[in-house]
Parts: C-alpha cells; sequence; structure tokens
C-alpha cells in the first residue's frame, strides 16, 4: 500500500511538472508577466492573444472588449500616472508613439521594462508588431497564428477585389484642419488593399486641400470619425455638386475607434467593410 | 536698524519653513498615497521598496525641479519688474519663452532628437531663448544706451512672432511630433535627467546670488533711472546687466520645465503685499515664495483629476490669478 | 568750485544750449533764470550728467565730471528733481535710499550712522513726523521737503534743485528758501537753483545767471542782471523793478494789458 501511494504521489508529480513544462496556447493561462498597456490597440491585442490576466493597468480609452474597462486605470493615452503605474509592479509597459518620451525614460529609469509601439505604417508593420506584442507576454505562438489567419484573409479580400475597377478614394480624418492618411500610415492600407486608390497616397504631409480632392474627383469620401462632427462634414461635402463621390452618393462614414487603432482582427473585418463599400457589386455577388 | 533686520529674518526663515512643510506635503502625497509611517520606513529601508521609489525616483525630483525653476522664474519676475517699473512685466512678456518653444519646435521636427538624445530639447530651447535675448538687446540698444521700454515691446513682439512660427511647424508636422512639440509647450515638472534637475537648480541659485550683487541698483530704479543715476547708481551697467541674469534665467527655466506661466508675474506681486519693496529681502522672499508656490501648484495638478494630470501651468494661472485678486482686494493697496 | 565751459548740449540734435560759461564758488547759493525754453533744465541735466555735452566741458573741483566715478560724484552732488515716482516707499525708507552712495564695499544693512544722517536730514527739514508715513499720503509741501531731506542725506558739497517751488504756495516756498539758506550759509553747502520766479532768485541768490535762447544774456548779482531793460528784452514783457524796502534787492512788478493800456495813454 505505501509503495502504492508513494508511486501515485510521483506520477502526480511529474504529470503536474510536465504539465507546467507545455507552451499551452489553447488553456486560458496566467501569464506570468506583469502588463500595463497604454494604448486600446494593445489592450485589445492582448485580449486576442489571452493574455488578459497579466493586464495589471490600462488607460480610461481601453475599452473594448467589455472586461478591458475594469481593469485599474493608469491614466490616458498621453497623460499617465506614474506612481500607480509603479504600485502595480508590471514587469513590462507597452506604450505607443504618443506616450510622452520622458515618461518613457523615467519608466526605464525605475528599472521597469518599457517596449514602444509606434504608429503602424501599413498592414505588414501591423501584422510584425502584432508578432512583437506576442513575444512581449510569452504569447507568441498564438500571435502568429492570428496573424496567419489576418493574412490570409487580406489576400483573400485582395484576390476578390483584383479585376474590378478601383476608385478613387478620400479618407478624411480630421476636419479643422482638413486631415487625411497618406502612404505612412496604416489607414491607407484599407484603401489600397480592398482594390481603391488613396489619392492622398503620395502627400508629404496630413493636411490636405478640399481644392485637391475635388480636382482629383474622388469617386469615394471615407469619413472617419475622430472627435468631429461626421454629419456636418458629409454635408459639406454635399455642397459641391461637381465631386464624383457627392453625385453617386458615395459618402460613407466609418467609426474611428476600429479604424485607428487596429489590431489584425479588426482590420480584416473593417477591410471587409470598405471593400463592400468601394465594390458594392461584390454584395451582389455573395446574394 | 535692528528692528528691520529681526524683521526681515523672521520672514525669510517663515518662508523657508513654508517651503519646507510644501515640499513634505508634496512628499506625501500623490495617487500612490502613502501614509507619514510608510514615509519615514521607506527612507530607512532603502531602494528596494516600491515606496521609497515612488517617494524618491517621482516625486523628489519634481520638487526639487519645482524649486529650481519657481525660483528662477519668481526672481527673474522682481528684476523686470524692478527694471521696467511695470506692473504686469512677467518673464514670458520678454518673448523668451516664444523663442525656446521655437528652439524645440525645430528640434522636434528636424529630428534632432534621434541623434543627441533627451538632452536635444532643453539644449535647443535654451539656444532658442538665447537666440532671442540677443536680438532684443542689440535691436535696443541705441547710441550705448539700452532702451527700457522697447525691450518690452520687442519682447511683446517677438512673442507673437515666435508663436506663428510655431504654430506652422504644427501644421505640417506629423501627428507624434505634433504631440511632442505641444507636451513641451504644456509645461511640467516631469523630467528623467537628474543631470538636469541638478544643473536648473545650480543655475538657478547661482542666479540667486547674482542677483544680490545688484541689490542697491534695484532699490535706486525704484525711483526711476534718472533718480537712480543721481544716486551713484551705474545705470546702464546695471540695467544691461539685470536683463541678462533674467533672460537667463527664464531661458534656464523655459527649457527645462517648458512654458509654466503666472509664477514670475504673481509671486513677486505677493511678496511684495506681505515683505515689501526692499529688494535686499524681496529677492530671496521671490525666490522662496515661488518655489514654495509651483511646488503647490504641481502637487494639486497631480491629484486633482488622478489618475490624469493637469498641465502644472493651468494650476499657476488660475490659482494664482485668483489668490491675487482676493489679496488685492483685501488689503486695499493698489500696485505702482 | 564748478566750472562750465563752452557747453554745448541738447536732444537729438536740437542744441537747447549753445557755448555756455559759468563759474560757481563753493559755497554760494547761484540762480539759473529764465523764460520756458530758455534751457534752465537743460543745463542742470548736464551738470547732472544725464546729458552729455555736444561740446565744451564741465568741471567739478578741478575733475571733468565725466571722469569722476559714478559713487563718487553722488557723495558731493545731490539733486532735488522737480518730481520723483516712488511707488509706495514711505518717508523713512525714501530718506535712506540717498545713503547707498555711502555703503561701503559689501555693506549689505543701513549702519546706525547712516540712520542718524537721515534723521537728522528730516528734522532739519521739518519732515520727520513723516517719517513713517507714505510718500503719496503727503502734500505738496510736505513733498519737496521730503525730497531736500533726502537730497541733504547725501551729505553733498552742492545740493542741485530743479524749481523746488513752482507748485507750492507761499508759506512753503519762503520755508523752503529759508531752509535752503540756513543749509547754504550754516553747513557751506553750495546751492544751485533753477528758479523761475524772479523775487524768489533775487531776495535769496548770491549770484544769477539768466538764460536766453540757450545762451548766457548775463550773470552776475541780482541787483546787477535784475534790471528792467534786460528783463523785457529776455521774457518780452514790460515789466516796473522796484526795491525790495527790507532787503533793498530788486522786486519785479508785473504790468497786466489794462494799466499798460492807462499807462500809453498818458
Amino acid at each position: 500500500m505505501q509503495e502504492k501511494r508513494l508511486l501515485l504521489s510521483i506520477l502526480f508529480a511529474v504529470v503536474t511538472l510536465w504539465c507546467g513544462f507545455v507552451d499551452n496556447v489553447y488553456a486560458s493561462q496566467a501569464s506570468s508577466k506583469r502588463v500595463v498597456s497604454l494604448a486600446p490597440s494593445l489592450t485589445e491585442g492582448l485580449y486576442l492573444l489571452g493574455a488578459e490576466d497579466g493586464l495589471v493597468g490600462d488607460t480610461t480609452y481601453c475599452v473594448t472588449p467589455d472586461a478591458a474597462k475594469y481593469k485599474e486605470k493608469i491614466g490616458t493615452i498621453t497623460n499617465i500616472d506614474l506612481e500607480r503605474i509603479v504600485t502595480l509592479k508590471p514587469d513590462i509597459v507597452l506604450a505607443t508613439s504618443l506616450t510622452n518620451p520622458k515618461t518613457v525614460q523615467k519608466l526605464k529609469d525605475l528599472g521597469i521594462e518599457v517596449k514602444i509601439f509606434p504608429a503602424p505604417k501599413d498592414f505588414i508593420s501591423l501584422c510584425d508588431q502584432f508578432i512583437e506584442l506576442g513575444k512581449a507576454v510569452e504569447k507568441v505562438t498564438k500571435a502568429k497564428e492570428i496573424v496567419a489567419v489576418a493574412r490570409e484573409k487580406v489576400a483573400g479580400i485582395q484576390a476578390r477585389t483584383a479585376g474590378l475597377f478601383k476608385p478613387k478614394v478620400f479618407i478624411q480624418i480630421g476636419s479643422k484642419p482638413l486631415f487625411t492618411a497618406n502612404k505612412s500610415y496604416v489607414v491607407s492600407d484599407f484603401v489600397e488593399l480592398a482594390g481603391g486608390i488613396n489619392i492622398a497616397k503620395d502627400a508629404k504631409v496630413g493636411t490636405y486641400s478640399r481644392e485637391d480632392v475635388v480636382r482629383k474627383n474622388a469617386d469615394v469620401i471615407i469619413i472617419v470619425t475622430m472627435g468631429i462632427a461626421a454629419e456636418k462634414e458629409k454635408e459639406s461635402w454635399q455642397r459641391l455638386r461637381a465631386l464624383n463621390a457627392v453625385r453617386n452618393n458615395k459618402i460613407y462614414i466609418l467609426d474611428s475607434r476600429k479604424v485607428c487603432g487596429p489590431t489584425p482582427v479588426t482590420f480584416v473585418e473593417t477591410l471587409d467593410k470598405v471593400a463592400s463599400l468601394l465594390h458594392p457589386e461584390l454584395l451582389e455577388d455573395r446574394k | 536698524m535692528s528692528k528691520g533686520v529681526v524683521r526681515w529674518t523672521t520672514q525669510i526663515l517663515t518662508l523657508m519653513g513654508v517651503l519646507l512643510a510644501i515640499a513634505g506635503f508634496s512628499l506625501c502625497i500623490g495617487s500612490g498615497s502613502i501614509p507619514i509611517q510608510k514615509v519615514i520606513h521607506a527612507i530607512f529601508n532603502g531602494p528596494r521598496n516600491t515606496e521609497y521609489s515612488i517617494l524618491f525616483d517621482i516625486r523628489l525630483p519634481r520638487i526639487i525641479l519645482g524649486m529650481a525653476i519657481g525660483g528662477a522664474l519668481s526672481l527673474a519676475g522682481v528684476i523686470l519688474q524692478g527694471l521696467f517699473r511695470n506692473p504686469l512685466v512677467e518673464p514670458y512678456t520678454m518673448g523668451i519663452s516664444g523663442g525656446a518653444a521655437l528652439g524645440v519646435s525645430l528640434a522636434i521636427i528636424l529630428r534632432l532628437y534621434q541623434s543627441i538624445g533627451l538632452i536635444t530639447l532643453p539644449l535647443a530651447g535654451f539656444l532658442g531663448a538665447i537666440l532671442v535675448i540677443a536680438l532684443i538687446y542689440t535691436i535696443n540698444i541705441r547710441r550705448k544706451t539700452l532702451k527700457i521700454q522697447g525691450l518690452l515691446l520687442t519682447g511683446v513682439m517677438i512673442s507673437f512672432i515666435s508663436s506663428s512660427f510655431i504654430m506652422l511647424i504644427m501644421a505640417v508636422s506629423r501627428a507624434e511630433d505634433l504631440h511632442g512639440i505641444i507636451f513641451w509647450i504644456m509645461g511640467s515638472l516631469e523630467e528623467p535627467s537628474w543631470f538636469l534637475i541638478k544643473l536648473a537648480l545650480f543655475a538657478s541659485l547661482t542666479g540667486l546670488a547674482l542677483s544680490y550683487i545688484f541689490w542697491k541698483d534695484l532699490n535706486a530704479l525704484r525711483l526711476g533711472e534718472e533718480e537712480a543715476a543721481h544716486l551713484g547708481i551705474n545705470t546702464e551697467r546695471a540695467k544691461r546687466a539685470l536683463f541678462v541674469l533674467a533672460s537667463l534665467l527664464t531661458g534656464c527655466a523655459v527649457s527645462v520645465g517648458g512654458i509654466i506661466g503666472f509664477v514670475g508675474l504673481i509671486v513677486p506681486h505677493l511678496m511684495r503685499m506681505f515683505i515689501g519693496s526692499d529688494h535686499r529681502i524681496l529677492l530671496a522672499g521671490s525666490f522662496l515664495g515661488g518655489a514654495s508656490f509651483l511646488i503647490f501648484c504641481d502637487t494639486l495638478a497631480r491629484i486633482i483629476v488622478a489618475p490624469s494630470e493637469l498641465p502644472v501651468g493651468v494650476i499657476t494661472g488660475i490659482l494664482g490669478g485668483s489668490f491675487f485678486i482676493y489679496a488685492l482686494t483685501k488689503k486695499g493697496k493698489t500696485i505702482a | 568750485m564748478l566750472e562750465i565751459k563752452g557747453l554745448t548740449c541738447g536732444y537729438d540734435k536740437r542744441f537747447h544750449l549753445k557755448g555756455v560759461d559759468i563759474a560757481i564758488e563753493e559755497g554760494s547759493f547761484f540762480g539759473i533764470i529764465g523764460p520756458n525754453g530758455s534751457g534752465k533744465t537743460t543745463l542742470l541735466r548736464a551738470i547732472t550728467r544725464i546729458l552729455k555735452p555736444e561740446r565744451g566741458e564741465i568741471f567739478l573741483r578741478g575733475k571733468n565730471i565725466w571722469s569722476i566715478d559714478f559713487r563718487e560724484l553722488a557723495r558731493i552732488v545731490a539733486v532735488v528733481s522737480q518730481s520723483v515716482s516712488t511707488d509706495d516707499l514711505n518717508v523713512g525708507e525714501f530718506v535712506l535710499l540717498s545713503r547707498i552712495p555711502h555703503y561701503r564695499g559689501l555693506q549689505f544693512l543701513e549702519t546706525k550712522h547712516d540712520e542718524e544722517i537721515a534723521d537728522n536730514a528730516m528734522a532739519l527739514t521739518d519732515t520727520f513726523k513723516f517719517k513713517d508715513r507714505s510718500m503719496s499720503e503727503i502734500s505738496g509741501g510736505e513733498r519737496q521737503l521730503v525730497l531736500i531731506a533726502r537730497a541733504l542725506a547725501q551729505e553733498p558739497k552742492f545740493l542741485l534743485l530743479d524749481e523746488p517751488t513752482s507748485h507750492l504756495d507761499i508759506t512753503h516756498q519762503v520755508r523752503i528758501l529759508d531752509l535752503l539758506r540756513k543749509l547754504n550759509r550754516e553747513l557751506s553747502l553750495t546751492v544751485i537753483i533753477v528758479l523761475h520766479d524772479l523775487n524768489l532768485a533775487s531776495e535769496y541768490c548770491d549770484r544769477v545767471a539768466l538764460l536766453s535762447d540757450g545762451m548766457i544774456y548775463k550773470e552776475g548779482l541780482p541787483q546787477d542782471v535784475l534790471d528792467y531793460k534786460t528783463i523785457e528784452d529776455v521774457y518780452k514783457t514790460v515789466v516796473v523793478v522796484e526795491k525790495n524796502p527790507f532787503s533793498l534787492k530788486p522786486y519785479i512788478l508785473l504790468i497786466s494789458e489794462k494799466e499798460r493800456l492807462k499807462v500809453r495813454k498818458k
């Protein structure tokens, strides 16, 4: 009897140890690292990777998914409370290029690891960054999986829109002054990868003139609400009767939260939406 | 004589006491609140502690920088108000902050940041300030005389011109650069580099010591340039030296802390109301008063909307301005 | 001895003084008179180094005043200007400011000596009772006396005054000039005073210099300078000069238009 018990105990111990060593990607096992996120897109990314248990603090803007609202708040995207972060004793802080560099330096001086995720330039860097995120929280495999799925879906959308007519699109992100996304901002890819042409692709800076939009005669205008009254903007565009987009009534409004801070998953969702806006015939095909 | 000395000594000691009290208060208050017992415990337990880290790595640097910048700005304010005999003059009407802000904005969009590191911005700010000082000075030296009123006008004009240039830069900059510029302009006592903090403190205290060389000149100038000359003051030398001193103090303050307004305007006036206009007490008094005031405002800025932080310039403006109006009505005195 | 030789100066290329020569003995009570715009104040400013001369030189005790150190000059010459802005100073503080030229090196506080001198000066001018009052609270006449007290506290050898009595009532006019004469006689203080009132100048000054259009028209004893012809030439106004029954000094009487017409008719 005693030997049986001993054997069982050893077996039990071995199994436990073995389970502990496996990189269990599918179980919602708590990540050993304590993480503070300084951007909604990074917070969302952590939830996608299943690393939310390690998330000890995020910003007041991190409201998706719902559970993120209940995490300890450490400030806004630009305005961080150092003391709260230090009290949370994080292993790593995930920052963006919008974080005050002085705060970043201060955190590093306090011995806290900081990883900066600059605004992604395009879909490719978005994916690379997501994998970096995975590395930072030890969820690389899952990250690579998600990215692979996203790439596949994007390729699919590109294929579907390949032979179709490419409309000229203007993406409006800000109103006073008129602000758009050129090719160094991931938002541009929403148009380019959905079989459209971003008329501001090669612009040097983000400010754009309404005249140029008229000169290039945009076929579609996509207004991304980011603190601007989108309906008002739509009305002011509609006054330009000669504009193709106005004549064909192709002025659309997208919610900024998804568009401006995308994860690979939300990128695909938005891309799909944009594709159907630019190519209504695709919807017809599906019917 | 002894009556005056006793009174002055009491005043200085009181102000020092106030500064220490406010610094202590600031050390104990924050969003990660630490009760007094823990503060003492943390001091003795050393660096391993989270509390120690919060106290000494986050709060203490801000307090010291607040002392340096608050002191420097108030001192510059006293000197300038003494030179111009105009109660509305403060370090920022001189256009120096405009030059500093322009320097910083240029450094940000030209990406000089990457090559030189965090010292770049304060350095660029300081250089911008120096250029503006030199410009204002040269424009206003006529026939070996420094025209005081001209300094003020030129300063205000340069302020406007710099603001326009900065807005131009902001219009063509990328989002991250824009944020960088705005952060800097909003003014903050958060500074990671101990080197810069120590430098600011050193510059500030040196400025205080140097200003005492001119206490006679400043006292005499209260009667106007002509009368001061009658009293044996070399007014040309005094004007130049004081202008440069006040400008350098402002330049240092602005390059490290960004634009924190009102301190240089309000504190000297408040100090005059409470301790009089004799510069022997007013110089040190304003320094201490300014230091206390800024640390206090910074503490409020940190806790009012925690976890967010208000720009300290907002607090100095609202608090300073309101208190000043209150004090003015209470005393019934008018400023010169 | 204050010597002015060939002084030409003014503002912005316009010269208010052209080739002025004066010698003022130490210990004398010297008056500078003349119509408005004749250069009286300009002359005073040249002597106090506010204005730099275009041509000519000024010597104080044999030395060119421009080569004398600022502080040293302030220990010899004190100036009572017409108006001084004093923001919120009180009388005692204001008078103490005059001790600044006497501070030694790193001296930071007033010594007992400084305070005594200031108190004496206020006593002499009968303004000691205002010591703790604010400068803005006292009357014009009292203020003028305080300005003089301040100048006296500088312990000067030369006292320069720019029209100290022009806006005061006769009580204060007499009081101030009596005081100045007393100081002149008892302390051997050289008084150089710009006056607009010819009678005061006549009564109190040992010598006067009459300025006209930036030049010395006449200089000497009051009875020699102030005759009706000279005054009419310079002031372009008809006057009658009588003798003061007590001091026997010239006394200038104005003739109003009404009287002038009467005289003409005769």
